[in-house]
C-alpha cells in the first residue's frame, strides 16, 4: 500500500517536473529545444527560412529655431523740456509676439544743459552735475503697420515695416522719479535676416514742479538704432 | 568717456554674437517640409502685408531655416528664401507624409502653457506703479511667479520684488480668475521732505486675486491686486494695496 502511494506521488511529480520546465522557460524557449517543439507539432507554421530584417525608420524632426527677441543700442537727441536738447544713448529690448504686436523695454540716458534762466541770470544754478543726468527706462507694447520693401539700386530690396509705440515708465531727473508716458513710431528696415536698422521719435511726458508750477513736460526724442535678432 | 567705450564695447559684442549665430546655424539639419496644396506662397517678409514674390509647387519641397513669430523663412530646392506663414505650413507634410504640426497661441495654449509675461500699469498705495511679471506653470492651474514694480509717488519713490505661488482657477474659461501668495522686498526712498528721511529695505507678504482674459494668439489681459503687509523695524506694520492691470503673453 505504501509503495503504491510512493508510486503514485512520484508519477505525479513526474508529470509536474516538464510543466515546471515550461513555466520556467515560459518567455523564451532554449534554442535547442526549439526544433523537437517544431517536430513535436506539426500544425505549426514551418521555419522562416529568410527572417526579414525590417527596423522601423526612425524620422528625426530637426527643432525649428524660433529668432523673436531684439536687442540693440540706439543714439540720437533729446530735447528736455527748458533744458535744451542734448545726446542720448540707449539699450533696447524687443520680444516680438505677433507679426503686429511686439513688447519693447527701453533704458536710455542723456545730460540736460542749462534753462535759460540759468543762462541769463549769471551763477545761478538749478540743479547740481549729477541731477543733470536724464535717465529714463519704459516697457512699450508696439504695432507694426505699412509694411513694405525699401529699395537701394536695382539689386537690393530690404523688407520695412513703421511701428508706432506706447507705453510707460520712470524718469530720473533733478533728484526725483517721475512716473512717464511715452508714445512715438519708427521706421525699421531689415537689410539681413538677423539685423535692424531702426529711426525712432518718441515723446517722453511726465509731470514737474521743478521751475515753480507744477506742469506736464513733452521731451522729445529722435534717435537712430541697430538692432540684432536672436 | 568709460561709459562711450563700454558702449562700443558693447556694441561690438552685440554684432560679434550676431555675426556668429548665422555661421553657427549654417552647420544645421533643417526640417524638410512637402507641399501637398497646388502651391505654396512666399513672401518678402515676415508679415502678411508683404507681397508673394515666388511659388513653390505641390510635391515640391523645402528647407524650414527659422520661425520669426508665426512666420517661416524657408529655402526652396533651387535656393530661394522666403517667409511662408504658418497657417499655409500646416498645409504641408513631413518626409514620411505625416502632417507638420506647430504649436500655435491658442486658447488651448491659454489652458495649459510653460511661460508668460506681461507688463503692467497700476496703483502701489497712493503711488503709480510699473510693473512686469515673468510665470512658469508647473501645470494648468499652479505656477510659480516673480514680479517686478516701480512706483513712483508724491511722497515716496521706490521699488518692489515679489516671488509667490498663483493658483489658476478655471483654466479653460476665456475669463479666469486667480489667487496668489508669497513674499517680497520694498525699497522705500522717501522725498527729503518727510519727517523720516532714510531710504529703507523691508521684507513684506502678500495675498492677492486676479482675473485673465484672454484676447487672441498668445495675448491675454490681466488684471490683479495684491494685499502687501509690509513688516517695518517700527511699532506698527504697514499695508499697502496694489491695483494693476496690464498685458501678458504666454509660450
Amino acid at each position: 500500500m505504501e509503495t503504491g502511494l510512493r508510486v503514485l506521488l512520484l508519477t505525479a511529480l513526474l508529470a509536474a517536473l516538464p510543466g515546471c520546465a515550461s513555466w520556467r522557460h515560459k518567455g523564451s524557449p532554449p534554442p535547442g529545444t526549439q526544433g523537437a517543439t517544431a517536430a513535436q507539432s506539426p500544425d505549426e507554421a514551418p521555419p522562416r527560412v529568410v527572417e526579414p530584417e525590417v527596423a522601423r525608420r526612425e524620422i528625426k524632426v530637426p527643432k525649428i529655431r524660433s529668432s523673436n527677441i531684439e536687442l540693440g543700442l540706439y543714439y540720437g537727441e533729446l530735447s528736455i523740456e527748458d533744458f535744451g536738447a542734448h545726446p542720448v544713448s540707449g539699450i533696447t529690448a524687443a520680444y516680438h509676439i505677433t507679426e503686429d504686436f511686439f513688447f519693447q523695454a527701453e533704458v536710455g540716458r542723456a545730460k540736460a544743459g542749462r534753462t535759460s534762466f540759468e543762462v541769463l541770470g549769471g551763477g545761478i544754478q538749478l540743479l547740481t552735475d549729477s541731477e543733470r543726468q536724464f535717465t529714463y527706462y519704459d516697457l512699450s507694447l508696439g504695432y507694426n503697420f505699412l509694411p513694405g520693401e525699401a529699395f537701394l539700386g536695382r539689386g537690393l530690396a530690404m523688407t520695412s515695416a513703421f511701428y508706432l509705440l506706447g507705453g510707460f515708465g520712470g524718469t530720473d531727473f533733478a533728484g526725483d522719479t517721475k512716473f512717464t508716458v511715452n508714445f512715438g513710431a519708427g521706421y525699421r528696415v531689415v537689410p539681413i535676416d538677423w539685423m535692424a536698422v531702426h529711426v525712432t521719435v518718441q515723446d517722453r511726458v511726465f509731470q514737474t514742479s521743478l521751475l515753480g508750477t507744477t506742469k506736464l513736460t513733452n521731451n522729445l526724442e529722435a534717435r537712430l538704432g541697430v538692432t540684432v535678432f536672436f | 568717456m568709460i561709459t562711450r567705450a563700454r558702449e562700443w564695447a558693447l556694441a561690438g559684442l552685440l554684432l560679434l554674437a550676431g555675426s556668429c549665430a548665422p555661421a553657427v546655424s549654417a552647420a544645421r539639419d533643417y526640417l524638410q517640409l512637402f507641399v501637398t496644396e497646388p502651391y505654396l506662397e512666399l513672401h518678402t517678409g515676415p508679415g502678411r502685408g508683404y507681397p508673394v514674390f515666388h511659388v513653390v509647387p505641390r510635391d515640391a519641397s523645402v528647407d524650414v531655416l527659422f520661425r520669426r513669430t508665426d512666420w517661416f523663412k524657408v529655402r526652396t530646392e533651387r535656393g530661394i528664401e522666403g517667409w511662408a506663414s504658418q497657417a499655409d505650413m500646416l498645409k504641408t507634410v513631413l518626409a514620411d507624409g505625416s502632417p507638420f504640426r506647430y504649436p500655435l497661441g491658442d486658447r488651448a495654449g491659454f489652458t495649459a502653457h510653460r511661460w508668460e509675461m506681461g507688463i503692467f500699469a497700476g496703483q502701489y498705495g497712493a503711488a503709480t506703479l510699473v510693473s512686469g511679471y515673468a510665470a512658469v506653470s508647473f501645470n494648468s492651474q499652479l505656477q510659480i511667479e516673480a514680479a517686478v514694480g516701480n512706483f513712483l509717488g508724491k511722497f515716496t519713490n521706490g521699488v518692489i520684488g515679489d516671488i509667490g505661488l498663483a493658483h489658476v482657477i478655471l483654466p479653460e474659461a476665456r475669463l479666469s480668475p486667480f489667487l496668489t501668495l508669497g513674499v517680497g522686498l520694498v525699497h522705500t526712498e522717501p522725498k527729503a521732505t518727510l519727517v523720516q528721511p532714510s531710504d529703507r529695505t523691508e521684507q513684506s507678504a502678500y495675498v492677492g486675486g486676479g482675473l485673465r482674459y484672454y484676447l487672441t494668439r498668445r495675448f491675454f489681459l490681466r488684471a490683479e491686486y495684491k494685499a502687501h503687509y509690509i513688516f517695518t523695524k517700527r511699532n506698527a506694520n504697514e499695508e499697502a494695496d496694489e491695483w494693476k492691470l496690464g498685458f501678458a503673453f504666454f509660450y
